[in-house]
């Protein structure tokens, strides 16, 4: 019997897999993965980049860009107007900072993607057609991706964003809150004027729907 | 798909690094323009090439004293 090569089996020739690494490493070592930090030290950086200090306001936003760009991802339709929402949210976050109170129970966070999904928000309402129209396809290759980035990644993303377009836009937002801001229940609840125990029901049965449509299109081998 | 399956299947809609470094320049390049004065600009402007600054007024000059009476005699001429 002929032995098939490992490489065969994992879809990655040696050499690539190397590449890969040296990749991830790289990024790493470069700023692509930043180590979060907890939420008093977040405080301090806001109050240091509100004086002015302009190392603590470039943390603050390599802390918040991913989680911007993950949220207004799971809204748009296309990689290009999520990282043009990104853009001008950060900006607004970092140029409104003298703006920013902290309340009682709420992150930094939940203000940066409240600015986020209202910039969002904005553009929809400016031109329409740019936010997914519900059951419309989404452009879901991504011509900027990683090199570390495997086939299953691209088709576990792809397989997401189809998913996500059959979804209402509202539930779109709520899910996008979820998981691509990690807000919890109830600082969703703040930000959509809902009631804490009414997302919580709303979640269960998206995570649901989204969970079932996400495995059938994986199961069916959707394109990257 | 549980909680947690969601959450890593979201993961893979990361930026990418090229599309990061791309957003990164273009915010922090537009809160420097934004932060820094006309005149700031210019001071900056004669600090890294003093030679053309001075090249630009010395034209500038010339041109104010040459074309003022040439735009004075076309004035007389056309009334």
């Amino acid at each position: 019997m002929i032995g098939i090569p490992a490489y065969v089996v994992d879809g990655e020739l040696p050499a690539e897999r190397e590449l890969v690494s040296w990749f991830k490493l790289l990024s790493a070592l470069f700023g692509g993965e930043v180590q979060a930090l907890d939420e008093d030290a977040v405080l301090q950086l806001v109050e240091r980049a509100r004086a002015g200090d302009r190392a603590a306001r470039q943390r603050l936003y390599r802390q918040h860009v991913a989680r911007v760009f993950r949220t207004v991802r799971g809204m748009l339709r296309s990689n290009t107007e999520a990282e043009d929402v990104t853009q001008d949210a950060m900006l607004n976050v970092l140029t409104s900072l003298h703006r920013y109170s902290p309340r009682s129970g709420t992150r930094f966070a939940a203000w940066v993607t409240a600015i986020a999904v209202n910039t969002a928000r904005r553009r929809f309402r400016r031109k329409r057609p740019e936010l997914t129209a519900t059951g419309e396809l989404p452009d879901v290759a991504d011509p900027d991706g990683d090199l570390g980035d495997g086939l299953d990644r691209a088709r576990q993303r792809a397989a997401l964003l189809r998913a996500l377009a059959e979804l209402e836009p509202r539930e779109r937002e709520i899910v996008s809150l979820r998981y691509g801001a990690e807000l919890n229940a109830t600082e969703i609840a703040a930000q959509l004027k809902l009631d804490a125990a009414n997302v919580r029901k709303i979640l269960e049965r998206l995570r649901a729907r989204l969970g079932e449509r996400v495995e059938a299109r994986a199961d069916n081998g959707v394109k990257p | 798909m549980n909680e947690t399956n969601i959450s890593g299947a979201w993961s893979a809609l990361e930026p990418s690094a090229r599309r990061r470094a791309r957003i990164e320049t273009r915010v922090f390049e537009w809160l420097e323009a934004a932060e820094t004065s006309l005149l700031g600009e210019w001071f900056g402007l004669l600090k890294i090439e003093p030679l053309t600054v001075l090249a630009c007024v010395s034209v500038g000059a010339v041109a104010l004293v040459l074309l003022t009476p040439v735009g004075w005699m076309t004035a007389i001429l056309l009334n």
